[in-house]
């Protein structure tokens, strides 16, 4: 009853959307953002956002897109809110709503980005993600590309890293690492591979493979195994802050910290901005942190413009793979020549560009395999020094030297 | 609410106008987004329909709901990613999980009651959340179908959606409408108003409560194997968080409880508020949404306590009241030949048969060794002060409580170790010191309650619940008024007709005439009288000495747990030890040397 009342009004919404819209004039091209706005993630989102907006007004104020006569982007965001049902309807709205729309990128957590994708892929829509999760370019579609290296790739490509890191610091191959993670998918999932023979592949030890349930009470124990075996390297890997700090606290307590015994945990929120605050800068000094992207060498000018736009301290994972994406869409709509989202999928499709857009991505090229996935994504490792998170790996884009005890 | 054929009939008419307006809307709809949120409000007005069917009827309110929409999700999901199974079948398989999910859920949880069976309830989908990550399922997508699309529930067109939740909702809702007005539902209903009333009066209360579980997580897993097929993704939080079952809940308060519009009622109107208010807000300020969206469910539940439904029925109750006292005369029920006679009266042989029967509380014996018997066709008075043991010992009889020692035997068969419900169906009524009535039902529904247990179908039982109101004098106008409003008279006869109207060999009333004005007393004593001269037997539980003497063929008197005289009330009166129970050793003396 309640239902057939709201319905007339509803049809009434639906047949205002329904008539046509007035064409819309060459002079404006519409790139979707779709991310969280609201609820826990809203945070990640508004970062994605800062960045979009800041590659639009560079993108603009250069003179728009030159092969569409100086057409201007224009950003549309939705709201992915807390949910997969959420990220679902906000990716259907984006569609019916927005339908010339020439690209998309969201939609931050891997599995809305799944959700999203399932909607854009049907409407034949580009979307551009730094989702981690394999499996959403692992489902055959054709109009999802992966800008970051994926979860399972991150897992493995991290320890050769890191060992490569160390020799270049130490002169020689680090020999055994620890591990203490907690028990939740993220981080079981990073260690997975590492676990099941690729330290020993490295021809390394594990002396000490800590599990725990979270929350922590107290992480004495964790870290007294630590100093009582030494490893060249400790892979951190709680995913509550509250249990990185105890951990940390712990090891600078026991003279461990400041990079004495190499941490590496996994993920961009140890990066945040928010965390210095909640840490403190000598806590972190010297802990490092795997991503998929992060502010480079050669990227002063808009790091600089970012800080000044936004007022956050440097520029995150999420926003500067957002400003790449926009000038990846730029890029591709150059080459299509028509504000057309099949014709920008075929031109990003057939990208392979180590210039323009690829200067934003870690590899500094653009191209991506029948999967979508890009060609040569690589991990990023980032180091907090004197209250900086600077990134240090790979060399190609490294702002700082790692610091690494030379014993 | 009488269950009689045409309004039945009003009720499809209903259901299929609704339908058929919901579908012409829906095909009407072009806007892609618009046919989604179409199909949610479907699918979780069919969640609300699920939890309704358990929490809304029985009142056992589940947390858990969510427990049976993930495994029905997942059962699909994985049968479709492991090995190709269509959710066509994958579905129906969900269903049968989550059935059996039902029984092994429900099996301990039916132990418990009131907050700690609601808080026990939300455990189980919180432990499967972590079981399904730990398993390795924190993200699964259903495989895109390019070459036989149909055959495996993706459609271009998502009014198809639409449609497929239209057909489930409608047999949702259909189920809820025949568990409403049958003895399922009317079993349930007794049971979230008084539960031990129910069970006495011969409702098996856990097989009713199962069997709504089970019914409930069939629908519920329906609801979320197509909630996963128009998603295409399932993660933990979605089919598995707390959100779902809340959701499952919020949606039917919200649109009325205990009734099966209410939860399409609350699903159609906070399933398009949300997504509005997301959309049209979320951009602006983030978050308001949810302030706006918590704001609207207070103020209705304000205004509407039960349920938007319940709100427009009273209203619409109050303005067409003159027309609707008109219209609910008695029912006109075959009235069956009352079955006077069969039994010759007194017949001499024990009906009832107690042995040695002890029950303990901690230190205190409450009945301590009592053997007694009660022969068929006798009123057999049980008498005795205060904290005597009196009602304990009908507990242990009709299998509230269980006996430490001892046997009871009710016409050749043991009756220790049965429940309430079985002892009632062996043949044994009762009533209970403090009325215990179904207070939102009417006289008539109290008392086919009742008839249930010895009746086989549902008009049986009705014929037999009116044949038990004529008795005690409730037939006509007042067998249709609410049990919450009835004078203390009025409710001791309609739970005196709730016991007889299975027509049951034995009768245990306990302290029925406490309250009551003389003429009322002296009312019910002829119903008493009437029950026993048509052939039922009689054990009553009474203070007042002064009705017993003139009532009852038999005394036995109960003093701190232990029978201490047994006889025909005239030498029973006289026994010293019983007027020392009653009165004390001081008084005792005084009564045999009266001070003349």
């Amino acid at each position: 009853m309640g239902v057939v009342r709201i319905l007339p009004v509803l049809a009434m919404a639906s047949a205002v959307l329904i008539a046509p819209t007035p064409s819309v004039a060459q002079s404006e091209v519409k790139v979707g953002l779709i991310a969280p706005m609201s609820g826990p993630w809203a945070r990640q989102g508004d970062l994605m956002v800062k960045g979009a907006n800041l590659a639009i007004d560079d993108i603009n104020k250069a003179g728009g897109i030159k092969s569409l006569g100086g057409a201007k982007l224009k950003l549309m965001v939705f709201d992915a809110g807390d949910s997969v049902e959420k990220a679902k309807n906000a990716a259907q709205r984006m569609v019916a709503q927005e339908p010339d729309l020439i690209g998309a990128t969201g939609a931050w957590l891997s599995s809305f980005t799944l959700g999203v994708t399932e909607v854009t892929e049907r409407v034949e829509l580009p979307v551009l993600t730094l989702s981690y999760s394999d499996q959403i370019t692992a489902r055959g579609f054709k109009f999802v590309f992966q800008t970051s290296p994926t979860g399972g790739a991150q897992s493995v490509s991290t320890l050769p890293a890191l060992v490569r890191m160390a020799e270049a610091a130490t002169g020689k191959k680090p020999a055994s690492v620890a591990i203490i993670s907690d028990n939740t998918a993220a981080p079981m999932s990073f260690a997975k591979p590492m676990r099941e023979g690729g330290i020993e592949k490295l021809g390394m030890k594990l002396p000490v493979d800590e599990i725990f349930t979270p929350p922590l009470s107290d992480c004495t124990p964790l870290i007294q195994k630590v100093r009582s075996s030494r490893p060249d390297f400790l892979l951190l890997l709680p995913t509550a802050i509250s249990d990185d700090k105890l951990c940390l606290e712990k090891m600078h307590e026991f003279g461990l910290g400041r990079g004495r015994v190499p941490v590496i945990s996994n993920g961009a929120h140890i990066g945040a901005p928010d965390l210095l605050k909640n840490l403190g800068k000598d806590l972190l000094e010297g802990v490092m942190t795997v991503v998929a992207n992060w502010g480079a060498k050669g990227q002063d000018d808009i790091i600089k413009s970012f800080v000044a736009a936004t007022g956050e301290p440097w520029i995150t994972q999420d926003s500067i793979s957002t400003y790449g994406d926009m000038m990846i869409f730029k890029e591709a709509l150059e080459k299509a020549g028509v504000a057309d989202r099949r014709k920008v999928a075929e031109a990003i499709r057939a990208m392979d560009t180590t210039t323009g857009p690829a200067h934003y991505f870690p590899g500094n090229r653009i191209k991506f395999d029948e999967n979508g996935r890009r060609v040569g994504a690589d991990v990023v490792i980032v180091q907090w020094q004197n209250g900086v998170p600077l990134t240090v790996y790979p060399p190609t884009s490294a702002v700082a030297e790692p610091i690494w005890p030379k014993k | 609410m009488q269950g009689s054929r045409s309004s039945l009939k009003s009720h499809y008419l209903a259901i299929g106008a609704f339908a058929v307006i919901y579908l012409l809307i829906a095909l009407m709809v072009r806007n892609s987004y618009y046919q989604l949120i179409m199909t949610l409000v479907l699918v979780w007005a069919t969640m609300g329909l699920s939890w309704n069917l358990l929490s809304g009827y029985s009142g056992l309110i589940s947390f858990g709901h969510a427990a049976f929409f993930g495994l029905g999700g997942y059962t699909m999901t994985i049968a479709f990613v492991k090995w190709g199974l269509t959710p066509w079948l994958g579905i129906p398989l969900g269903m049968v999980v989550g059935v059996l999910a039902a029984i092994i859920i429900g099996i301990p949880t039916f132990r418990l009651r009131g907050h700690y069976f609601a808080l026990s309830m939300l455990a189980y989908p919180l432990a499967l959340l972590y079981v399904f990550e730990w398993l390795g399922y924190q993200e699964e997508t259903l495989p895109m179908m390019r070459d036989a699309p149909a055959r495996y529930m993706q459609f271009a067109d998502q009014r198809v959606y639409t449609a497929i939740a239209l057909v489930i909702l409608v047999a949702a809702m259909v189920v809820s409408l025949h568990v409403e007005r049958s003895r399922f539902g009317r079993s349930l209903l007794a049971i979230k108003q008084n539960q031990p009333a129910a069970e006495a009066a011969g409702v098996n209360v856990l097989k009713w409560k199962m069997l709504a579980l089970m019914l409930s997580a069939a629908v519920a897993a329906a609801a979320g194997g197509l909630y996963a097929v128009v998603l295409l993704v399932v993660t933990p939080p979605t089919m598995f968080g707390v959100l779902t079952s809340a959701q499952a809940l919020i949606f039917t308060l919200f649109g009325g409880v205990g009734v099966y519009w209410g939860p399409v009622i609350g699903a159609g109107i906070l399933v398009p508020l949300a997504e509005t208010l997301h959309a049209e807000l979320g951009h602006i300020i983030p978050g308001i949404q949810g302030v706006v969206y918590g704001s609207a469910i207070i103020a209705i539940v304000l205004l509407a306590p039960d349920g938007i439904y319940w709100r427009i029925r009273d209203y619409l109750a109050t303005r067409r009241a003159p027309i609707d006292t008109a219209e609910r005369v008695a029912p006109s029920v075959p009235i069956l030949a009352a079955s006077k006679d069969e039994r010759p009266r007194t017949s001499g042989a024990p009906l009832l048969e107690l042995d040695g029967v002890v029950r303990t509380f901690g230190g205190l014996r409450a009945v301590d060794g009592v053997s007694l018997k009660i022969k068929e066709g006798e009123i057999h008075g049980i008498i005795g002060p205060n904290g005597a043991g009196k009602t304990t010992l009908f507990n242990v009889i009709n299998g509230f409580l269980p006996a430490d020692v001892g046997s009871i035997r009710f016409a050749g068969g043991e009756l220790l170790g049965l429940k309430p419900h079985e002892v009632c169906a062996r043949g044994i009524g009762r009533t209970f010191q403090v009325v215990r009535a179904f207070p939102r039902m009417s006289v008539l529904e109290n008392v086919t309650i009742g008839a249930f247990v010895g009746a086989a179908n549902d008009a049986e039982a009705k014929a037999l619940a009116y044949a038990a109101l004529e008795r005690v004098g409730l037939a006509g106008a007042r067998a249709d008024a609410i049990a919450g409003g009835l004078t203390t008279n009025e409710l001791r006869r309609m739970e005196l007709a709730r016991a007889l109207a299975p027509r049951p060999r034995l009768i245990l009333l306990d302290e029925t005439l406490a309250g009551l004005g003389h003429e009322e007393l002296e009312g019910i004593l002829d119903v008493i009288r009437q029950v026993n001269r048509e052939g039922g037997t009689v054990a009553i539980i009474e203070h007042t000495m002064h009705a017993m003497v003139k009532l009852a063929d038999h005394f036995s008197v109960l003093d701190h747990g232990k029978l201490i005289a047994s006889g025909p009330p005239g030498e029973v009166i006289k026994d010293p030890a019983v007027i020392e129970a009653y009165l004390g050793k001081k008084w005792m003396d005084r009564a045999q040397h009266p001070v003349t």
